[in-house]
């Protein structure tokens, strides 16, 4: 994992007066799959396209296997890319969806059928080949989106959002299935959504984004249990932020004085739901309790304070009104300003 | 497959014309300004004649006169042949068309020889024919009308047409005549009466005689020549020689100046003042009387002998300031009266 | 694991360093094009292509045309600058490349066919006093190559996204228009200034424009006559008034009644556009004028005397809305089917009744789309020309008043090219409204919306208006068609002589079977085979040019976009009349002297029709996802290829619409053909119009229908070859839409 595969020097991409992407840079190991992860209009799919060469940075440089390619147009870089909208071509099979690329890199036209042959069978629609896309499930359209583009093994593998037109139910199983080929091809991989769910299934790396800069980059784990900032904390999985003051050594928010190693000022405090235990009998009160079937979930008030709280299904139920304590582990406290 | 083989098939279908762009030198662009009728037998008995394809182009005379005007930076037409003699006089006054001396000129019409001579032989006479009108024996069944004095009267209100004559020779002539004939002021009040029973200028010089052949008008003014090609094809047309006298044309013939093929140009020239070539026109039913002493004058033409045709004074009228002046005067003082 | 092994060693066909020597190659490659147009093909006009380095641009040079020496200098240097690493990307390349260019175009204007167009020229090339012709091969090539370079290094600066066949695209759809639209327009605005000497007459251009014939409104007083322009604007504004009204009424009758005969007359509403002109104005002098068949049927019935009422005015309107109908009613019908029937069904249920939801909810919504309907048949009467030439009588519009400065008797460029600035200015202004009113909408094909409820049906009074206002117009309709079927095959239509003949037929088409093969006599063959070679090549180019700049739009993201495309709407926006005037100003001198030959009619019709092309292709691009194109490329294919086997199989609608479109304009268009042609490519429009001026009517008519009919069969023969999409339901073609890139 240390050869370098994508590298970002300070690419700035700007609309106009807007900027999408600015100055943002950083590099993707061979072999790895990186996810970019933000909310909308965060600059996550700018940056997965100016990798493609579907847009051209505005400054900055973009380097595909250590070299400059911010200067080429799509056509001339060895990139795969499987669409939202999975663009598999309506007029063509899905035999000649596959062979098409190899075709157009000059690879004589059996030769690239027998690719597509063998990688439509490592997709597992192998019989499928004679059949227009129309003619294929949505699932079964996704693979050919996915056979499509790695076929001619690219220098990198491009997803924007795959995952959007796949019910909910597939979407665990697909996923899975992008993961296992991008490992058993050795692939590196781009990963855009905006589901931090899927993002820490699938990903080695996820890139956080915010208004075309980067938040944190980091393993799903460090994202999720070291958070830099109460953005990262907030996008990745639900968050408790807690506005407090620090002095001397404690943390100080409504009722909770909590011991931190932090320097005195005002910070954030951030705590996961499922890190917090109820106790009952104290100062705060249970304002809501829902019923998730795998875990209970209880938003409770502690003077100006709302916690959202998370607690197994196996504990004892609280309802509505109960008076209860907050009990936090000063450790599972994640300070960020 | 197929489909492709038939589109190759139109496509070889629709080229193959384009193909023999015949090689330059043995071809001649003649632009004519008479009937088509008569257009076409000329060149392609010029043609068969000597072997020069003759690509030809019909146009009204004052349209020939100005393509002429708005190619001289690079001429593409060779020989002008026919229509009014006035624009051929301007486009020669104007340098447009080339001198020529033919040796067929000792065998033409005084008339025609005058042509050329006030020119500088840049022009020469190749038919004349005389203004007149024609009425419409369907509408107009007694009294019919023998005088220009006549077409003022209020029973042919809204029937009489004319040409416009910025866009007609033919009006043109008929405008010259009137002033030579009655003085120009004189003139332009018959012309300011005359619009009363006006019901349309054309633009074409031709069109007031078929509007009436068809009755859309009682009387169109027109060469006679004219008129009576339309009684000859069966229209109750009759043809009338104003009794106060009247001018006529000289329709003339002009060799492009730099055009791309001299020399096929003076061979044109010549043998359309031959009276074998000259009398092509009877045949095509056009009857001008033609410019060579030796050809024959078509039956049906009327004789230029039996008319009262006053000197019209080619040179004067020919000119393109007195041209200039007449319209410009005929445009303040009719063209804009009310309809 | 063994498969993937085999991938891997087929890796080594795409190698890295392939592309980036592709690059460097199409530059190279156009840098040789040039060279080869400098020295191995003649540059002057009249010459054979292949007759080799002896008429070159350097030997001319050599010869003592010294004005061609900076163009071949700079050339050179070019050259040599190319021989560096990384040159596209240099700026000495690019303002080397814009020296040669801008060299170019000087060298064409400083030496006139006649002599030099300066003093100092002059005295710095002696032989500049001989003149030049126009450019021919050398020249074009030239021109073509310098395009091609200047695309390289534009996209090589990112132009495009750095993809050279749109930035080539591009760039040669701008040049193309800068010669063939922006400069004859240029040209002929300075022929309104200029006296014929070259001098500045603004003394002169302030007579014209002023005139009292021109802007005059006397006859709103009832005494004497209007301006032209005054007539031109009141002919527009009632003709398109009437033409509206009509497109209503037949848009109602198809999408709010119940009308059996809906294909019937959407069929009778195409027959316009296939019909040449001036026979609908031969057809309604047969009907209407004053030996007409109606008019004297009405004369005897009241016993009154026959007038020659439909001469002016009345006839050149009765004309132009049969003509214009169809294009409002389109736009109507289109707009009535947006209509979301919800918000009828709304207004219904909170108890308005019919008419009341009528006038409170589908009229405001109609608005827009009457507006523009009204704009396009006003642009459309202002460029008309067939129609007031045959009709107009004592009635002057701008378009015949051009025509008659031009071919008048008294040709005066001057005065036309003053007249056509005015007749241009109306049509921007018009133009420049309809933009404005129909914004993006016209390009965006209405989807099936509107099938969420029950379109609300007309009420009854309107219902009646609705089949009052067509059936006579269906009828009127026949009777024209009747006439032109007909009128070819009888003795003598305008006297009413219905013995039928074939005499007609055998004067414009008689041809011979002899020894040496296919003989053609008949007086039409020539103009319908020019027409039709013409027609046949000017139309895959019009839909090519036209298709790839709705490509370029809609798919292309660069600078200067919306100018791009607000040029390429010039060009349709620009009169028939003005363009033909205009041409004949531009391109009757060097350096491009193309008049007189097919070349410019090809030209002329493929810059007028092209934006049609366009709008097909762009409505048909906004339906299809866009990330298809996308995924070409970056399975590698070029522009080129992604357009050829992934965009157009997709379109084939659109480009069938401009196919056939453009075939049938080029086969019927007049205004601006009349000037263009010439003895050896004379068109049909232009005979028929000799043969109405020569009042040969059945002739005009005969050779009209056959025209339409062999109209009919080419457009057969499109579909044949161009075919429908063969696709079965396809959701990714309305698929969502392309993400927004911002994201």
């Amino acid at each position: 994992m240390t050869e370098t595969a994508i590298e970002f020097v300070n690419v700035l991409k700007r609309y106009g007066s807007a900027v999408a992407v600015d100055k943002m840079s950083f590099s993707i190991a061979k072999g790895e799959l990186v996810t970019f992860l933000g909310p909308s209009g965060c600059g996550k799919t700018t940056s997965l396209r100016l990798i493609a060469g579907l847009e051209l940075p505005t400054e900055g440089q973009v380097k595909i296997a250590g070299r400059d390619v911010s200067r080429d147009p799509a056509s001339e870089r060895n990139v795969g890319m499987v669409f939202q909208s999975y663009a598999l071509f309506p007029h063509m099979s899905v035999l000649d969806n596959v062979s098409y690329g190899p075709t157009i890199r000059g690879v004589p036209k059996a030769e690239a059928r027998d690719r597509a042959r063998a990688i439509l069978d490592q997709v597992g629609l192998a019989g499928y080949e004679a059949r227009l896309p129309s003619e294929l499930s949505g699932g079964q359209q996704q693979r050919v989106a996915v056979a499509r583009a790695i076929v001619q093994q690219p220098d990198v593998l491009l997803f924007d959002e795959p995952l959007s037109n796949v019910d909910a139910k597939l979407r665990r199983k697909v996923r899975a299935e992008i993961r296992e080929l991008q490992q058993r091809f050795g692939l590196t991989a781009v990963y855009v959504t905006h589901d931090q769910e899927e993002a820490l299934a699938v990903s080695d790396r996820i890139v956080v984004m915010k208004m075309g800069q980067i938040a944190q980059i980091g393993t799903p784990a460090e994202l999720y249990e070291q958070p830099a900032s109460s953005f990262v904390a907030d996008f990745i999985g639900d968050a408790n932020l807690i506005e407090g003051k620090v002095s001397s050594g404690t943390f100080h928010a409504a009722h909770l004085a909590l011991p931190v190693r932090a320097a005195d000022g005002i910070v954030t405090a951030t705590i996961r739901p499922e890190r917090i235990r109820l106790a009952k009998g104290g100062i705060a009160t249970i304002r809501s309790a829902s019923y998730l079937g795998s875990r209970m979930e209880y938003v409770v008030q502690d003077e100006n304070l709302e916690f959202l709280v998370s607690r197994p299904i196996s504990e004892p139920r609280l309802t509505a009104g109960d008076s209860v304590d907050l009990q936090i582990d000063p450790a599972d406290l994640v300070l960020v300003r | 497959m197929t489909k492709r083989s038939v589109l190759l098939a139109a496509a070889a279908i629709m080229l193959a014309p384009a193909v023999p762009a015949s090689a330059q030198g043995n071809e001649l662009v003649l632009y004519c300004s008479v009937q088509e009728e008569w257009c076409r037998a000329m060149s392609e008995a010029f043609q068969r004649e000597t072997g020069i394809n003759v690509l030809m182009t019909r146009r009204s005379s004052g349209e020939t006169y100005a393509q002429i005007a708005a190619e001289s930076g690079q001429p593409r037409g060779d020989v002008w042949w026919g229509g009014t003699g006035d624009p051929h006089l301007q486009a020669a006054q104007e340098g447009l068309t080339e001198e020529y001396r033919s040796d067929m000129l000792a065998e033409l019409q005084p008339w025609a020889l005058q042509q050329a001579e006030t020119s500088g032989y840049r022009t020469v006479g190749i038919y004349a024919g005389g203004l007149g009108f024609g009425y419409n024996t369907d509408l107009v069944t007694e009294n019919p009308p023998a005088c220009w004095a006549d077409l003022l009267d209020a029973r042919f209100e809204d029937d009489v047409q004319v040409a416009n004559p910025n866009s007609s020779g033919t009006s043109y002539t008929m405008l010259a005549t009137l002033v030579q004939l009655m003085g120009e002021e004189e003139a332009f009040e018959y012309l300011t009466q005359l619009h009363g029973n006006i019901s349309q200028y054309t633009q074409s010089g031709s069109a007031p005689i078929r509007a009436a052949a068809t009755g859309e008008t009682a009387i169109g003014i027109v060469f006679m020549h004219d008129a009576v090609a339309q009684t000859v094809t069966g229209a109750p047309i009759v043809t009338v020689a104003p009794c106060e006298g009247t001018g006529y044309e000289v329709g003339s013939m002009s060799i492009i100046a730099g055009g791309p093929n001299p020399d096929a140009a003076r061979a044109f020239y010549d043998w359309a003042l031959t009276p074998a070539a000259q009398e092509l026109g009877a045949t095509a039913n056009s009857f001008q009387i033609p410019s060579n002493v030796n050809s024959v004058t078509p039956d049906a033409a009327p004789r230029l002998e039996d008319v009262n045709l006053i000197d019209y004074d080619f040179a004067l009228y020919g000119s393109s300031e007195e041209r200039t002046r007449l319209l410009q005067r005929w445009d303040a003082e009719i063209g804009s009266l009310p309809q | 694991m063994p498969r993937s092994g085999r991938c891997r060693s087929n890796r080594q066909r795409i190698p890295v360093g392939r592309f980036s020597l592709t690059s460097d190659r199409a530059g190279l490659a156009w840098l040789g094009l040039l060279a080869a147009a400098l020295g191995l093909v003649p540059w002057y006009k009249g010459n054979n292509l292949f007759a080799g380095p002896a008429a070159s641009a350097l030997t001319e040079a050599l010869a003592g045309r010294g004005w061609l020496w900076p163009m071949i200098a700079v050339t050179s240097a070019l050259s040599i600058a190319a021989l560096t690493r990384g040159w596209q990307r240099s700026n000495l390349a690019l303002g080397l490349t814009l020296g040669a260019f801008a060299l170019l175009i000087w060298q064409g204007f400083a030496v006139g066919l006649r002599g030099p167009s300066a003093d100092w020229v002059g005295s710095a090339f002696p032989r500049a006093a001989d003149g030049q012709t126009g450019l021919g091969w050398g020249g074009f090539l030239a021109g073509i190559a310098l395009t091609g370079l200047l695309s390289d290094l534009f996209a090589a600066r990112g132009f495009c996204r750095g993809e050279r066949f749109p930035a080539f695209c591009i760039t040669a759809i701008v040049a193309l228009l800068t010669l063939f639209v922006f400069f004859p327009i240029l040209r002929l605005g300075i022929a309104a200034f200029v006296d014929p000497t070259g001098a500045l007459a603004l003394g002169t251009f302030w007579a014209r424009i002023s005139a009292p014939d021109l802007w005059g409104v006397a006859c709103f007083a009832g005494a004497g006559r209007c301006g032209v322009v005054v007539n031109t604007v009141v002919l527009g504004v009632l003709s398109a008034s009437f033409a509206t009204a009509l497109g209503l009424a037949l848009a109602l009758l198809v999408n709010r009644t119940d009308f059996r005969m809906k294909r019937a007359l959407r069929a009778i509403s195409i027959l316009p556009i296939i019909t040449p002109p001036f026979v609908v104005g031969v057809a309604i002098i047969l009907l209407f004028g004053r030996t007409g068949l109606v008019t004297s049927f009405v004369a005897d019935l009241m016993d009154v005397r026959p007038t020659r009422w439909i001469y002016g005015l009345p006839g050149i309107l009765i004309a132009q809305v049969l003509a214009f109908a169809p294009v409002t009613f389109l736009v109507l019908l289109s707009t009535l089917e947006a209509i979301n029937p919800t918000l009828e069904e709304a207004s219904r249920t909170l108890g308005a009744r019919s008419m009341t939801t009528f006038r409170k909810i589908t009229w405001p919504l109609l608005r827009p789309g009457l507006a523009a309907a009204f704009l396009l048949a006003f642009i459309e009467s202002l460029a008309d020309f067939g129609n007031p030439i045959v009709l107009g009588g004592g009635y002057e519009v701008l378009s015949v008043k051009i025509f008659f400065a031009v071919v008048g008797a008294r040709y005066d460029l001057g005065n036309a090219a003053t007249l056509a600035m005015i007749l241009l200015a109306l049509t921007l202004i018009a133009f420049w409204l309809q933009m404005r009113w129909m914004g993006k909408k016209s390009y965006v094909t209405v989807t099936g919306k509107s099938d969420a409820g029950l379109t609300a049906p007309l009420p009854p009074i309107l219902k009646i208006a609705v089949f009052a206002v067509v059936l006579p117009w269906v009828l009127f309709t026949l009777a024209v068609y009747i006439i032109i079927a007909a009128g070819g095959f009888v003795t003598d239509i305008g006297r009413w002589d219905l013995t039928p003949t074939l005499s007609h037929l055998v004067t414009a088409f008689r041809f011979e079977i002899a020894e040496n093969g296919l003989q053609l006599y008949g007086s039409a063959w020539d103009s319908m085979i020019t027409t039709l070679w013409v027609a046949g090549l000017a139309a895959p180019l019009t839909t090519l040019v036209g298709i790839l700049t709705a490509w370029l739009v809609a798919r292309q993201d660069f600078a200067g976009r919306r100018a791009f495309e607000f040029g390429t709407m010039l060009s349709f926006a620009v009169p028939g009349t003005v363009v033909g005037v205009s041409y004949v100003a531009a391109f009757n001198v060097p350096p491009v002297d193309i008049t007189g030959t097919a070349a410019i009619l090809i030209i002329c019709f493929v810059f007028r029709n092209m934006p049609v092309g366009m709008r097909a292709g762009l409505a048909a691009l906004a339906q299809i996802d866009k990330s298809m194109e996308e995924a070409s490329q970056t399975m590698g294919a070029g522009g080129a290829t992604t357009l050829r086997r992934v965009v157009l199989p997709l379109i084939r609608p659109a480009v069938f619409t401009a196919l056939v479109y453009s075939f049938v304009t080029a086969m019927t268009a007049v205004s601006a053909v009349i000037f263009l042609v010439s003895a050896r490519h004379n068109m049909a429009t232009a005979y028929i119009m000799g043969r109405v001026e020569a009042g040969e009517y059945a002739l005009a008519i005969a050779y009209s229908a056959v025209l339409m009919i062999v109209m009919i069969g080419c457009v057969a023969l499109i579909q044949l070859a161009v075919g429908t999409r063969r696709l079965g339901r396809r959701q990714e073609l309305q698929g969502r839409p392309a993400a927004d890139p911002a994201e």
